[in-house]
């Protein structure tokens, strides 16, 4: 049975529900919906909405790629400095991401220390790109991959992994094979929680990569362009982005993160 | 035990919080005026230092700056209503304000018109405006809606280039500010902004002249909004930006004289 919740809890938790709530359901009463048919079809929603979906798969299957390995450093690695590397890793969480965008100009822009050289030896120059976008948003959104499969690595019984080595399991092969299966939930949570950030991307990617439609305008630059010429088309947009992520977190997200 | 030693340190902290009023002198019955002016983001420096100086001659006013695209910021007067006075870049964005909620005493102030700029080392080889369309130039323009971008897109079909210039546009930036960015940090080859910009980024700017005949002059109004809490006040800087002090430090920023 469960126990009564007190009164006080119960009117701080509605008061900390309405003011989520409050601002998205005004977006759908506000939201010009004569107009809905027309933003749809417009080439520039569609257009953006297919590029933000590309830029944030693609940002989730690089922090994937290289967040999951580096988990698996943070957690089970014995060397010094980790905190301190772990600290850094997770940091575009809380930084503001227009610096992160900063950051990335200076260290992979035309001019930067690194994106210099790429420059004059390569010949590639990632601002303006949609290569831009995509390292812009995995920078900021790669972070939350990093900390769920960590945390996952943390709460694993470590007796699988030793008991499929002792059978002759290379260090490879029982990382294949009984470590990524067994935190396979912890990655997938962090992978959904990473696609969603990504999606909403927005200070770093209009820092680092600029604003050009097909190419580096993803639907948040889209939203905040349109803002200028078109607020309620604005709005229009913005509820796209918020029926999209509800979805996913509906959808996807209850489950692996472990809330029922 | 611990907070006991605590207390007596947030006692502290509350009092610098509230300035401990008790300290300070009160040297007038008038309480002082912090009065807002929403500002087009090419004003930032010139209005910043007009600011300091309107502060030394009514030394009981601080006047706080909300710098931004005159589009984005006339709107957000319409919403928000935070605003004492408006200095726009456009006739089109103070209209909007003139229509809701009003305006008292818009007047002419300054005009300031269009230049290239390149990085220094101008990577991109423009030595006119036709050399924006050659291909590869990476073009950065205001977005559309932002008044620099507008006056560039004119500035750019007045030399009969405009389909071709726009081509070679790698971003649209939000403001004019964020479009000068652009050149600072070397990212881009060529921006079309306002002079005044040259003026107040010095030398990591390289700039090239717009011809007179395909140019395009901006005419900045400024002008007192309705429903202000402190009239008198906001009169007293648009008078102030008009007088000689104010048009001395505008020229000093390399605007125009609002004359021509």
């Amino acid at each position: 049975m469960r126990s009564r919740l007190p009164l006080p809890v119960v009117a701080l938790a509605a008061l900390g529900a309405l003011f989520v709530v409050l601002p998205v359901l005004a977006l759908f009463v506000r939201a010009p919906w004569g107009q809905l048919g027309d933003t749809l079809s417009g080439v520039g929603a569609s257009t953006a909405l297919r590029l933000s979906l590309e830029v944030s798969l693609g940002a989730t299957a690089i922090s994937l790629l290289v967040g999951v390995p580096l988990a698996w450093v943070l957690a089970r690695g014995a060397f010094p400095g980790r905190a301190v590397l772990r600290a850094l890793v997770v940091l575009p969480i809380v930084l503001p991401p227009v610096v992160g965008g900063i950051a990335l100009l200076v260290a992979l822009g035309r001019g930067g220390i690194v994106g210099r050289w790429l420059y004059d030896v390569v010949g590639v120059q990632l601002t303006f790109t949609t290569a831009g976008a995509v390292i812009a948003t995995t920078f900021v959104s790669m972070p939350l991959v990093v900390l769920a499969t960590e945390s996952g690595l943390r709460g694993l019984d470590e007796r699988y992994e030793r008991a499929a080595a002792a059978m002759g399991g290379s260090s490879w092969y029982v990382f294949r094979r009984v470590t990524l299966p067994m935190i396979g939930p912890q990655v997938a949570a962090g992978a959904v929680l990473t696609w969603a950030r990504a999606l909403g991307e927005f200070g770093a990617t209009i820092t680092f990569a600029g604003n050009l439609a097909g190419r580096t305008q993803t639907m948040p630059l889209a939203v905040y362009e349109a803002r200028q010429v078109d607020p309620g088309g604005a709005i229009l947009l913005s509820l796209i982005l918020v029926v999209l992520s509800v979805a996913v977190l509906v959808t996807l997200g209850g489950r692996l993160l472990g809330v029922r | 035990m611990r907070a006991t030693r605590i207390a007596p340190r947030l006692a502290v902290i509350a009092c610098l919080a509230s300035a401990c009023t008790g300290t300070t002198p009160v040297d007038s019955s008038i309480p002082p005026t912090q009065l807002t002016v929403f500002a087009a983001s090419s004003l930032t420096k010139a209005f910043t230092q007009i600011g300091e100086d309107f502060h030394t001659v009514f030394p009981d006013v601080t006047v706080t700056f909300d710098f931004g695209s005159s589009t984005d910021l006339a709107s957000q007067i319409q919403s928000e209503g935070t605003a004492d006075v408006f200095a726009s870049a456009s006739d089109a964005a103070m209209d909007t304000v003139q229509s809701d909620p009003g305006v008292s005493d818009r007047t002419k102030f300054a005009t300031n018109d269009l230049v290239i700029i390149t990085p220094a080392d101008d990577p991109g080889g423009i030595g006119s405006i036709d050399d924006l369309t050659k291909p590869g130039v990476k073009l950065v323009l205001g977005a559309q809606g932002v008044p620099v971008g507008d006056y560039a897109r004119e500035a750019l079909k007045n030399a009969g280039i405009e389909q071709e210039a726009l081509a070679n546009v790698v971003s649209n930036e939000d403001d004019d500010a964020s479009v000068v960015g652009k050149i600072t940090s070397g990212e881009a080859d060529a921006a079309i902004v306002y002079s005044s910009d040259v003026a107040a980024v010095g030398d990591t700017v390289r700039s090239v002249e717009i011809p007179n005949d395909v140019n395009v002059v901006a005419i900045y109004p400024i002008a007192a909004v309705t429903g202000s809490k402190y009239p008198d006040q906001a009169r007293s800087f648009v008078d102030y930006v008009g007088g000689t002090e104010g048009q001395d430090v505008l020229q000093q920023f390399g605007f125009g004289p609002p004359g021509g």
